[in-house]
């Protein structure tokens, strides 16, 4: 079972500068929960004038109320609250192809794989030649988000290789009309998946925006310094989630 | 600069992180790239970063990530390439 959200839109910048913006588009004023980027791995092909990158952010994030409500308390562990007030790992690959002029993304989320797992692909695209420094030429990008429930088949909080999965066991042992119930749990979470991406969807591109707009009044000088004041006016969070040992996550 | 998910590590990400932002706009961006010039300061980026994810328990979930990417839909990044 899975849910689908698209949409296309189109950037009056030059491709160079909208692959700029991607790298730089967290922290903004849009996105300040965002708590960090780190760089996991990074190819470069001259041949090809290709570059990979594997990105991973850490989100102040948490599961919706909505689908704590419908989780089976047993399947939320020990601490039935600990997916309130959390945080989490969202893997970032993008691969940009600076002949032909497209970037490929993808965003997935690490942690609740189980219960939903959220993946978002986009594609941009130059409007003309990708190299060319025409001021007038602008860049189309289309989004598309997939979102699936496993819930009851192969949950995992987080995946510990050595555990037996009890989860996978018990699934087995559902009767008819407990797998229906399971189907049905399923496609609520997608369904409250599906909403919660249509309105962060519309936020993310304002984040582009303004990344975009910076760029252009102010350089890329303009944007390292707001970076620096958003990280700065974000540590007083960080801080209390370090003393709270937050992060220390299995 | 974003900041790196392991304070320690913000110093040495904070020097890579400028040495590619000059190089992916001013080399990369103009199809002038022929290396990766921040390679080095990557290495030394990424051994401060390795042991951050690997006593967070961070690896694990990328490299099932990364599995779970390959089974479905390998071929999204790569096409084109």
């Amino acid at each position: 079972m899975v849910k689908f959200y698209t949409q296309s839109y189109t950037y009056d910048y030059p491709f160079p500068t909208v692959t700029l913006a991607y790298f730089l588009r967290y922290p903004n004023p849009f996105s300040t929960h965002v708590l960090s980027t780190d760089v996991i791995s990074r190819s470069f092909d001259a041949e090809s004038q290709t570059l990979h990158t594997t990105r991973l952010h850490l989100k102040r994030s948490k599961l919706p109320t909505a689908v704590l409500n419908i989780l089976p308390r047993s399947l939320l562990g020990t601490s039935a609250s600990s997916g309130n007030d959390s945080q989490a790992y969202i893997l970032e690959h993008s691969a940009i192809d600076l002949r032909t002029g497209t970037m490929r993304t993808e965003n997935r989320n690490l942690d609740w794989t189980g219960v939903l797992s959220v993946v978002e692909r986009q594609t941009y695209t130059a409007s003309g030649a990708p190299l060319a420094s025409d001021p007038e030429s602008h860049t189309a990008v289309s989004t598309t988000v997939t979102l699936s429930s496993r819930l009851g088949q192969r949950f995992k909080r987080r995946p510990t290789a050595a555990a037996p999965d009890a989860d996978e066991d018990s699934a087995s042992k559902l009767g008819f009309f407990k797998s229906w119930s399971q189907a049905s749990i399923q496609r609520s979470i997608e369904a409250i998946g599906l909403k919660r991406a249509s309105k962060s969807q519309p936020n993310a591109k304002e984040g582009m925006k303004h990344v975009l707009e910076r760029l252009r009044s102010g350089g890329l000088g303009a944007v390292l310094e707001e970076m620096r004041r958003l990280q700065r006016e974000g540590q007083g969070f960080g801080f209390i989630c370090w003393s709270h040992g937050w992060l220390r996550r299995v | 600069m974003s900041a790196s998910l392991a304070p320690e590590c913000n110093e040495v990400k904070e020097r890579y992180d400028s040495c590619f932002l000059k190089w992916y706009s001013e080399k990369f961006l103009r199809g002038a790239a022929r290396s990766d010039e921040c390679a080095p300061l990557f290495v030394e980026y990424k051994a401060c970063l390795n042991k951050a994810l690997k006593d967070r328990g961070i690896d694990v979930l990328i490299e099932e990530a990364r599995v779970e990417s390959k089974e479905s839909d390998d071929t999204w990044l790569r096409k084109g390439s």
